[in-house]
């Protein structure tokens, strides 16, 4: 297994493979059935909500309950003016205020939360952030009229006014003719490419001077204070820019769906999303792609099995990957290279390994 | 009804409500200053129990029902004892010195196992709960109505309390509790078995939230998610009280129990389903202003 190993250590491997999964997921959509372009569709979707809160949780260390309330609040804040703008003297410009919107007004919700809650050391963030989605959902019930409550809001079948100044029935969302694409490939396409811009955008964010500033919090602040960083303005920051990525999941999730209710933003969904994070692996970019694929396939898999079982299946995976799998399915290629290295005995002294001890010995202290 | 006769019936009926969610904040209080974390497994313990105590009290209740309520309370106070036991010694334990995220994901998996598991038993449908008396029994004084079950509520959980400080002050094993408390090497130096307190300090924790909510569901019914909401109260509560102050926290959790009530009928705009957003407001406040809570010390961190 060295040889794999050391070719996963490989840029230009990763590159190559980074390219491959690329260029199957432009061409898959035209071939595949709807039902598979929607579910990867949703992947995308979550694994943009995932990323935001691994920016706060995986790698600045804060733990927030509360992400989906961001997501939430960003499909409504998307839903909402394409509903009442859509089609008229705006025509499509009403999706691109959706989007702004989706992005901005759960930035500043972040923020206000942020301050206050950042105040207290440790575990404050998680206590707090778990109240949102339980008063989100009554807030929601109650603006009812602008939110559908329950029922929730849908643009599937809008009315709007065209050109000629007739009303007609249509769905902001559907494939525009000069596409010649069905209305789930346009889907998909669109939320891959706005998908992989934010990817690509948290990919510079972690690794640049935020990144290791958020990366020292995490390890410990009174380090990062000592060295001039506040650790209280880069968790707000940090938690800031999760939002906003979950509002902007929440745009993505209109353009998937076109509905959304108070059901999107509860209780149950927020704990789903961070097992999702842990389980695809903290503090990571393919880590937020595969916690964007367990939080749609495990349900949808447990629910062909056996729906009861969902809540249970769910909690026995999060304990496993924590007790067996810390770092999540993104750490398993580097586990298991390791796990069968040790098995063959061998003790190789090339360079790639000098890291080895330090992993095992803060693994140890774990056990 | 004058308005003041629905002022004092509304602290009356805050005071008791706030007594379960004083109860809950009291067990995560009594967790984090033995093991440093916050349980967000707390509440979904307190609904196991009282399904156990449920399921076991309904075997005697056909008999009697006095007899098979006591049967099903003591059953549930002694089956949450061993299941908090069990989970700090074998789930959090492993948890132990680890990451402060990982512990808070752990108690979050054990909350999302334990709901499960009650909905794949249960089921998620609202059950009645055995009780003493019919819970909507009330009598009246100068004119106030006030609910038997609330009385009974906030007499129980004062008295538990009253037992918890007796323990912890005039026991040999109390003693022992908040040695490992403030300094688990040295207790373990003294020949203090840290791993033992630790899983007393769980049970006893689960046992106390098991009670709150028994009384809750002899209220309310018993469904899996009886205390999502519960819990928030809670920790509200014990953000505001000071992590480092049970008492703080207790009087906190009454504080936002009746202040909630309050606000939902006089402020017409709050009413009944907003009125949870009541504690956060006040948190925010008392957060920006002073964020070490009420009661709490102010920590002073050494590197």
């Amino acid at each position: 297994m060295n040889g794999l190993r050391n070719l996963v250590d490989r840029p230009w491997a990763r590159w190559a493979l980074g390219a491959v999964i690329a260029i199957i997921l432009l061409v898959l959509p035209l071939s595949a059935t709807e039902f598979t372009n929607q579910t990867i569709t949703r992947i995308a979707v979550f694994a943009v909500a995932v990323l935001g809160l691994n920016i706060v949780m995986g790698y600045t260390g804060q733990v927030s309950l509360g992400h989906i309330f961001f997501v939430g609040v960003g499909a409504y804040c998307a839903i909402i003016p394409i509903r009442a703008l859509w089609g008229g003297s705006i025509a499509e410009g009403a999706i691109v205020i959706g989007f702004a919107l989706a992005i901005i007004i759960p930035g500043i919700v972040g923020l206000i939360v942020a301050l206050a809650a950042v105040r207290l050391r440790g575990l404050a963030l998680a206590m707090i952030t778990i109240a949102l989605p339980i008063i989100g959902v009554p807030i929601a019930k109650r603006f009812s009229d602008i939110t559908g409550g329950n029922e929730g809001v849908s643009v599937r079948r809008l009315d709007y006014v065209a050109s000629d100044g007739q009303t007609y029935k249509g769905n902001p969302f559907s494939a525009p003719a000069w596409s010649g694409l069905a209305d789930d490939q346009w889907q998909y396409y669109l939320v891959m490419i706005i998908a992989a811009a934010l990817f690509g955008l948290a990919f510079f964010l972690v690794r640049g001077k935020y990144g290791r500033a958020f990366a020292i919090v995490k390890a410990n602040e009174s380090v990062a204070a000592s060295m001039g960083i506040s650790p209280y303005r880069y968790k707000v920051l940090a938690f800031t820019i999760a939002s906003m990525y979950g509002g902007a999941a929440g745009f993505l999730y209109i353009v998937a769906l076109q509905y959304t209710s108070s059901e999107t933003l509860s209780f149950g969904h927020s704990i789903e999303l961070v097992i999702a994070t842990i389980v695809g692996g903290a503090g990571s970019i393919v880590g937020s792609i595969l916690g964007g694929a367990v939080y749609v396939l495990v349900p949808q898999i447990t629910n062909a099995i056996s729906p009861e079982s969902t809540t249970v299946v769910q909690g026995i995976v999060i304990l496993l990957v924590l007790f067996l799998l810390p770092g999540g399915l993104a750490s398993l290629p580097r586990v298991l290279a390791r796990r069968f290295r040790r098995a063959r005995g061998g003790h190789n002294v090339d360079s790639s390994n000098s890291t080895e001890p330090a992993i095992e010995n803060t693994e140890n202290t774990k056990h | 009804m004058n308005s003041f006769g629905t002022f004092v019936q509304l602290v009356v009926d805050g005071l008791a409500q706030g007594s379960i969610y004083a109860a809950l904040a009291l067990a995560i209080v009594l967790v984090h200053q033995a093991t440093g974390l916050i349980n967000f497994a707390q509440g979904g313990m307190a609904v196991l129990g009282s399904y156990i105590g449920m399921t076991v009290g309904n075997l005697v209740v056909p008999v009697n029902l006095i007899l098979g309520v006591l049967v099903g309370v003591i059953v549930a106070v002694a089956a949450s004892f061993a299941i908090g036991a069990f989970i700090e010694r074998f789930v959090m334990r492993r948890f132990q010195g680890g990451e402060e995220d990982t512990k808070v994901v752990a108690t979050i998996g054990l909350l999302t196992l334990i709901t499960g598991a009650i909905g794949m038993i249960w089921g998620f449908n609202f059950i009645p709960y055995p009780f003493f008396f019919n819970t909507s029994t009330s009598f009246t004084v100068a004119g106030i109505a006030i609910s038997l079950w609330s009385l009974t509520t906030f007499l129980t959980i004062v008295a538990l309390m009253a037992v918890l400080q007796l323990l912890f002050t005039k026991t040999k094993m109390g003693l022992g509790l908040r040695a490992v408390a403030d300094n688990p090497g040295s207790s373990a130096l003294s020949g203090i078995r840290v791993g033992r307190m630790l899983m007393v300090g769980w049970g006893l924790a689960a046992a106390l939230g098991t009670i709150a909510g028994i009384l809750l569901a002899a209220k309310a019914q018993l469904n899996p998610g009886n205390f999502d909401a519960i819990l928030v109260y809670a920790l509200a509560a014990v953000i505001i009280g000071g992590l480092s102050s049970p008492i703080g926290a207790v009087v906190a959790a009454l504080g936002i129990a009746v202040l909630e009530n309050l606000a939902g009928t006089f402020l017409p705009w709050i009413g009944h389903d907003l009125k949870i957003a009541v504690p956060f407001v006040l948190l925010f406040v008392i957060l920006l202003l002073r964020p070490q809570g009420l009661f709490g010390r102010k920590s002073v961190v050494r590197v």
